[in-house]
């Protein structure tokens, strides 16, 4: 028996997150030692910054690198014959965008960790455990690998999530987040189970060979993966941890979850209904249907009522779900390649979103409440500003980012004669209006309260957010640039996989 | 030789045990047990169905081992995510001196 070559550059990107990670955790042990001898040198918040600039060199270099391979044909991993995992256009992308989203959470977590006192080392290191499985995951071929990677992804996370350890609503919402996800992770693997009692292989291609919509098995084992991914996404009727997590949790891991667990979440998700289950199946298409009515209703709706704004972004994260799963349901490359594109610009609206709020905690105290932000236009005309862009690409107003995403979501489903479901997609985006524009509305139009003196921005959380407005007014004004196609990226990705 | 449909009912029993458990107790570490039960269930399936395919979906050749592996790693997995869990628990436990999910209600609506 021979063994197949080892072509380590095919996993470069994981494998430089991976290492990263293990550097920051030793880094953090080494440089605290120091810090208890030379504690006038070394501080604790001079130890994070190294440790973030660790964590983000290897996020950048995993990026840079995941963006050669973009162009490169599909080649497995390992064993050709039978591989787990697959690096092609679909995975470097979704890789890419990966690491440039943690990279920019790492960036936006250094000042605030240290104003909420919990700067930790732990938290980079976390967070490049997490990319590597999202990494892991975005490239599976194989059940085994889906499993591995979402776990590798989910259980850093359930540590973020309660990483503030004194605070009982960090704690609480650990608690909910683990719970949920352990629970949701025995449900998909039940799935995986029974597809593998149908088809005797867990790799995705044997599981297409043998898919018959006919048999029990088969539609339970694919209707509890769904269920699984259905709760990882934070779809109607899988919601209800959401908003709780995502509130309890420090603002800096609430960025970082609600962007990339959403990207490699549906990047597995896709790459399934793509290469295991063919041709999608009509039925799977009607359950997407019901699923993605529910999540915009119910997510615009319960996003009107809000007064915490980390409640309020919860729920407009649960309604962009509803939108990104309008793409899924005509189950056409169209819809796929505007879920891709709709995924990015998520991405970088959502995490522009977060930071001001994470610019805004003041001295251990975040900025929740809605009305803390009135008056903001006065205090810190930056910001609001930036917020209000945010905002308006949230909400889908033309000449942002989001505008282009959402039209690309509704004209695959119109072309596909989902009509109906184009329409309440378009309503509740009318809907969404309101909540997002409170904020502004608030900033702009109302008298400040007695408030703290306003603080400078960090190094980090500029950076951050003036990359996300750039991004969102370019994407919003050039989607398909010759610099940067990103349409075309998305539309490539999915027709390579469509051809496999 | 113990039939497959009999495995595989027990495999589904056990799944349904673990999951009215995480439903209806309210003690964390009964849910924690709860899922552990499911996940079990899961690996019970896995085996009983690697019996199923002694050779993998072609029927020829070598032994399979795909379900056997699937259940090792799922062991291995979950005794990382109970370590978490349970170190969260304790962390709440410090903080609030109970593992009853009721008394966990800060967030809410």
């Amino acid at each position: 028996m021979t063994l197949p070559s080892l072509d380590l550059a095919a996993v470069g990107p994981i494998l430089f997150v991976s290492v990263g990670s293990m550097l920051v955790l030793l880094g953090e042990v080494l440089l605290s030692r120091v810090g208890s001898i030379m504690s006038h040198r070394v501080t604790p918040s001079l130890v994070g910054v190294v440790l973030a600039v660790t964590a983000m060199v290897f996020l950048g270099l995993a990026t840079l690198m995941a963006l050669q391979q973009a162009g490169a044909p599909a080649t497995p991993f390992f064993n050709a014959d039978n591989p787990m995992f697959q690096v092609d256009r679909f995975s470097a992308t979704f890789s890419a965008a990966l690491g440039l989203a943690s990279l920019l959470c790492c960036a936006l977590a250094i000042a605030y960790l240290d104003a909420m006192r919990i700067n930790h080392g732990e938290y980079y290191a976390l967070v490049l455990f997490s990319t590597a499985g999202m990494m892991l995951m975005v490239g599976a071929v194989d059940l085994l690998a889906v499993f591995l990677g979402l776990e590798l992804m989910s259980i850093p996370i359930y540590v973020l999530a309660g990483f503030d350890r004194t605070r009982l609503r960090s704690n609480e919402s650990a608690m909910k987040y683990f719970l949920i996800g352990a629970f949701a992770s025995a449900l998909l693997l039940y799935g995986m189970a029974l597809l593998y009692g149908v088809s005797g292989s867990t790799s995705f291609e044997d599981i297409r060979a043998a898919f018959d919509p006919s048999n029990p098995l088969t539609l339970a084992g694919v209707g509890l993966v769904v269920v699984g991914f259905g709760f990882k996404i934070s779809s109607v009727p899988f919601h209800q941890w959401t908003p709780d997590v995502y509130e309890g949790a420090p603002a800096s891991v609430t960025a970082f979850m609600s962007v990339t667990v959403k990207l490699a979440a549906f990047a597995a998700l896709i790459r399934f209904l793509l290469l295991a289950i063919d041709p999608m199946d009509e039925l799977l298409g009607n359950v997407f249907w019901v699923m993605a009515l529910l999540t915009l209703v119910v997510g615009n709706v319960m996003a009107l009522i809000q007064d915490n704004v980390k409640r309020l972004l919860a729920y407009s994260s649960i309604a962009h779900a509803g939108y990104l799963l309008i793409g899924l349901v005509p189950g056409s490359a169209q819809g796929y390649s505007a879920v891709v594109f709709y995924l990015f610009c998520y991405a970088f609206m959502n995490l522009g979103a977060f930071t001001v709020l994470v610019a805004l905690t003041q001295r251990g105290q975040e900025c929740e409440r809605v009305d803390s932000f009135a008056g903001l236009a006065r205090s810190r005309p930056g910001l609001a500003a930036l917020m209000t862009l945010f905002m308006l690409s949230l909400a889908g107003i033309p000449g942002t980012a989001g505008f282009i995403a959402k039209w690309m979501v509704f004209s695959a489903a119109v072309e596909a004669g989902q009509l109906p479901l184009a329409i309440v997609g378009v309503l509740m985006s009318v809907v969404s209006v309101y909540y997002y524009l409170r904020i502004p509305v608030l900033m702009y139009m109302s008298e400040p309260g007695d408030e703290a003196p306003p603080q400078e921005l960090a190094t980090g959380e500029f950076v951050v957010l003036a990359l996300c407005a750039f991004a969102i007014l370019y994407l919003g004004i050039f989607p398909n640039s010759p610099d940067f196609p990103l349409l075309d990226w998305a539309r490539e990705s999915i027709q390579q996989l469509l051809a496999a | 030789m113990v039939p497959i449909d009999h495995v595989i009912g027990l495999s589904a029993l056990l799944f349904v045990i673990g999951l009215v458990g995480v439903m209806t107790r309210r003690n964390l570490i009964v849910m924690l047990m709860s899922i552990e039960l499911m996940l079990n269930a899961v690996n019970l399936a896995f085996v009983g169905f690697n019996r199923l395919w002694p050779q993998g979906p072609s029927g020829v050749g070598e032994a399979s081992l795909d379900g056997q592996i699937f259940v090792l790693t799922v062991i291995s997995v979950a005794a990382a995510e109970v370590a978490v869990g349970l170190g969260i628990v304790i962390s709440m436990f410090r903080n609030r001196d109970s593992v009853n999910i009721d008394d966990v209600s800060l967030l809410r609506w």
